[in-house]
């Protein structure tokens, strides 16, 4: 499991260059079901990285290009009467795939936002007082522009909670572009192998969720979060289920890194990902506060 | 249903544990339903090795209803102890077959626990104390593993800590808080064991002395015991109904009586303790005319010793002996009657007999015991312990003049008559002979197999004894039927298994010895120390204060010993208590560390230091390398913080601190 776990990053590094951090990062997303915002400048391969995943990982895909005049049954589906037989019949929408790549979602109007966001929370659909179940396992991978950019509607604190993990990929280093100005193709993802099927994810799952998470890692993530509710530097606080987030991210990133053990350096690595969209941060200073932040706490010995 | 982890193991030592305590308690319950009892332990055994579906609860049900009826036909209503004990294992072993979840197997180990403890009704020896002991750890890691996943050998070394650090509660409250007298009494399973009983008959006994279970030890204060032979008179029987010898009504009455005062100089008294094992029987044991001032014991007129509760556990007591002769024959004109009563028309020739002989000795009855033991030294008895039964009405006169082979109690029998048909008061006396000296601690125990009967007569105004089984066979008078070489191997022969069959071997022997006395000490020092041994304990410590105020020190020393260590327990520990003991080896080398000036930065945890560090000294860094993986593996990855880890720690601490040698 370890070594498709490696090759799956390797996979993934030939198409995106440079980001190895924003990869395992998404991936560890993907181990402790979660979903996934990445948030960039157009333009920087949020959609070359969503859709690269979902190839390598054998899941079935589908894309849904956010705009604002879109609507809820766009995403979902609809019953449409058929005519012939003198019955509705649902028609199911782009939604029910394995990996829905919800593009510029904040391009959307906030009806259309929540209903995805519903679905995405109770992993079904219920239209006509009927309920839809959605594949398993599902993913939404979700890209937006920084909520300054003109034309778009700001996910509210409470949606932006629904997401796992928050990632930006930031532009690449210098070695990295120099490649992409000569041509190499970065948007090859069609080419990449099926590396695990969808089973063996579900699989990988469960294993992560058997990785040993020890007192002082525990005491660690409590003590990060704490000082989040007793500062008031931070316009929100961590929730509970902020926690329960870190512990898993956390042990996602042990079992990625290949230990059966968390230590007080995987809650540092994802602390960022998962903490700063939850926290309400102002978008100048929020790396700054999150440093900041890593540094007030001591780690438990 | 949650399946339990540990299944496996817990149904396979519940099944051990059962197995033992049947062992121990198998003669006390009748064939059949030991076969039961073994039959359903085999099927918990072999349905957990195979695998097998445990039975369904109807088959089960059935079956523990048509086992109740094989219980109730086969153990039946009149021992209820015994009842109850196999009520309760035979239960449990259904309950442990059709067991599934954790609350099951909890309920049962619960009810071990009970089936362990009845195992000491039956036995308290000291072999059985320590299999008992070892069972209850075994249970105890039973009930842990019900919760945890840790297995057998874990489980087992915590419990037997657990149990090791409940001993010394155990012996401060055996030693410290006084001893109630019992509410109430079991009635005495041991009842058809004893080796006494109160009628003798031995003319329809065909085999004699198949038991060689320990009856009593005694211990002489002085420094050798009194010369032999002795006779440990427990029963008399002065009623003689033409076949057998019993204790008259009169008699039983009379017993109740207040303990008579030796009108011995107090030099010529025997003083010795005894330690009697259990018995449900009411006598007990002493030399000649015996005495105590035990509280739970009687004396009657006749020096006897009797229980005056019918206790069935063992009793320590101390006695002082008169001679026999120093007692006067009874004054009661009604048992004066009874022991020179004949049945007279029985047994003719034997009357006529002792009346022959009698006028040959002038008449005198001095002469006359004297010619007594000549008549069965020179008429060719013999002394067997498989004599041939007899029936009829005159068995005594089948007994003296064509049979002629018997043991003590057809000599006693047949000499008391003879002595009563001359109209001297004679009775038969039953006891026990002699018994084994153990040199080396000094006492003397004797067994069952020991059980003797002898005449009492009243010659010339005191008492004497008269036993014809010592001139028929001499060696019985000095020491113990097992070391009596003539009968040993007829006596090994109706002995069941044991190491006494093997004492011809030495090493055995010595074996054996060893395990008596040490078998012997566990009963004097341990089942002996009663209520009165305590009292007079706690008296030398405390001084003449009462017995609730002592009781009421004891617990309040052991609540306290608790609350304080619950007390220690949850006090709010300081920092540097809670830590694990790791970390105070990783602050050890971050102050060493930070004296090489490489600090640790704010949110740097400590692997990540740990590994600045040992690139920062490359001296060093084999060493911090493997502190920082044993930190990791410890505190981490959860590994137990072994003994070997802690010393590998403080080695690699010491290690990194001492200053690197420069060879070149």
């Amino acid at each position: 499991m370890q070594s498709s776990v490696n090759e799956i990053i390797k996979d993934l590094s030939q198409v995106i260059f440079g980001k190895q951090r924003q990869i395992k990062l998404a991936l560890t997303c993907l181990f402790s079901q979660g979903h996934l915002l990445i948030e960039d400048l157009p333009g920087m391969g949020k959609t070359t990285l969503s859709h690269a995943l979902a190839t390598v990982l054998g899941l079935s895909y589908q894309r849904v290009q956010f705009t604002s005049d879109l609507l809820p049954s766009d995403i979902l589906g609809a019953s449409i009467f058929n005519s012939n037989e003198h019955v509705f019949t649902f028609h199911k929408g782009p939604i029910f795939s394995q990996v829905v790549l919800a593009d510029e979602i904040n391009r959307a109007g906030p009806k259309t936002q929540s209903a995805l966001l519903e679905a995405m929370e109770e992993n079904q659909v219920t239209i006509d007082g009927e309920k839809h179940a959605l594949p398993i396992p599902f993913f939404v991978i979700a890209t937006q522009n920084p909520s300054y950019q003109s034309g778009t509607y700001p996910l509210p604190e409470s949606q932006l909670d629904r997401f796992f993990m928050r990632i930006s990929l930031g532009f690449p280093p210098k070695e990295a572009e120099r490649k992409l100005i000569l041509g190499t193709n970065n948007r090859d993802y069609d080419g990449l192998p099926v590396r695990i099927a969808p089973q063996q994810l579900i699989e990988i799952q469960k294993q992560v969720t058997a990785v040993t998470i020890s007192a002082p890692v525990v005491d660690y993530i409590l003590a990060l979060v704490t000082y989040t509710r007793t500062d008031n530097k931070f316009a929100n606080a961590l929730s509970p289920r902020a926690s329960i987030a870190l512990g898993k991210a956390s042990q996602a990133w042990a079992f990625i890194d290949g230990r059966d053990f968390v230590t007080p350096d995987d809650v540092q690595a994802i602390f960022a990902s998962v903490a700063q969209h939850r926290l309400g941060l102002q978008h100048d200073m929020s790396d700054q506060q999150i440093s900041q932040l890593l540094n007030a706490v001591n780690v438990p010995l | 249903m949650n399946i339990i982890p540990n299944h496996k193991a817990i149904n396979l030592s519940l099944c051990v544990i059962y197995s033992v305590v049947l062992c121990f308690i198998f003669p006390e319950l009748p064939p059949v339903f030991n076969s039961l009892l073994v039959a359903l332990c085999i099927w918990n055994g072999v349905t957990i090795l195979s695998n097998r579906n445990k039975p369904n609860a109807v088959i089960a049900n059935i079956l523990a209803a048509l086992s109740l009826f094989v219980l109730f036909y086969d153990v039946g209503f009149s021992d209820t102890v015994t009842l109850f004990v196999a009520m309760l294992i035979l239960s449990s072993l259904f309950k442990l077959l059709q067991a599934t979840t954790k609350k099951h197997y909890q309920t049962i180990t619960l009810l071990s626990f009970f089936s362990l403890s009845t195992v000491y009704l039956f036995s308290q020896s000291i072999l059985a104390t320590l299999i008992i002991s070892t069972l209850y750890i075994l249970n105890f890691s039973v009930l842990a593993l019900i919760e945890s996943k840790h297995n057998l050998k874990v489980a087992s070394k915590k419990s037997a800590k657990l149990l090791l650090l409940a001993l010394p509660i155990a012996v401060f409250l055996l030693l410290f808080l006084p001893k109630l007298p019992a509410f109430w009494q079991l009635p005495g399973p041991k009842l058809a064991k004893t080796g006494l009983s109160e009628s003798v008959n031995p003319f329809d006994i065909a085999k004699l002395s198949n038991s060689d279970e320990l009856v009593f030890r005694a211990q002489f204060n002085d420094e050798k015991p009194p010369q032999g032979p002795y006779y440990w008179r427990a029963i008399i029987h002065d009623e003689f109904d033409g076949k057998t010898w019993l204790i008259s009504d009169t008699l039983k009455q009379t017993q109740t009586h207040k303990p008579i005062k030796h009108n011995v100089a107090n030099e010529s008294l025997q003083r010795y303790q005894i330690f009697a094992e259990p018995s449900s029987q009411p006598w007990l044991y002493g030399l000649a005319v015996a005495t105590s001032e035990h509280g739970d014991i009687k004396v009657t007129e006749d020096g006897l010793l009797l229980r005056s509760q019918f206790l069935s556990n063992s009793i320590n007591y101390s006695v002082k002996s008169a001679p026999l002769s120093s007692m006067p024959i009874s004054r009661w004109q009604r048992l004066q009657n009874i022991q020179i009563d004949l049945a007279e028309n029985t047994n003719q020739q034997t009357q006529s007999l002792a009346k022959n002989l009698f006028s040959a000795n002038d008449n005198d009855p001095q002469r006359f015991y004297s010619a007594m033991y000549n008549y069965f030294s020179s008429n060719g008895f013999s002394y067997t312990l498989t004599p041939d039964p007899m029936t009829g009405d005159n068995t005594l006169d089948q007994f003296l003049f064509s049979n002629k082979r018997g043991f003590c109690g057809h000599y006693a029998s047949s000499a008391a008559f003879m002595f009563r048909s001359i109209g001297i008061p004679a009775r038969v006396v039953s006891g026990y002979l002699g018994g084994e000296y153990n040199i080396k601690s000094g006492y003397m125990s004797v067994y069952q197999y020991d059980a003797h009967a002898w005449v009492e007569v009243y010659i010339k105004n005191r008492w004497t004894i008269f036993d014809a089984t010592a001139v028929v066979s001499p060696e019985r008078l000095n020491g113990s039927l097992s070391q009596h070489q003539s009968l040993s191997d007829e006596f090994t022969s109706n002995l069941g298994f044991g190491l006494l069959r093997l004492s011809n071997i030495a090493g055995f022997n010595w074996l054996r010895l060893k395990l008596e006395n040490l078998d012997y000490q566990w009963t004097s020092w341990v089942l002996g120390f009663d209520q009165q041994k305590q009292s007079s304990f706690l008296k030398d410590i405390f001084g003449n204060k009462q017995l609730w105020q002592i009781a009421l020190i004891a617990l309040a020393t052991v609540t306290l010993i608790f609350i304080g260590y619950f007390i220690y327990l949850s006090w709010p520990y300081s920092s540097k208590s809670s830590t694990h003991p790791i970390v105070n080896d990783y602050l050890k080398i971050e102050q060493w560390l930070i004296k090489k000036n490489i600090k640790p930065e704010s949110n740097e945890t400590p692997l990540l230091y740990l590994q600045r560090a040992s690139y920062a000294l490359p001296e060093k860094s084999n060493y911090i390398e493997q502190f920082k993986q044993l930190y990791s593996d410890v505190r981490y990855r959860q590994l137990v913080f072994s003994a070997y880890r802690k010393k590998r720690s403080s080695d690699l601490v010491k290690l990194i601190k001492t200053k690197t040698k420069r060879k070149q």
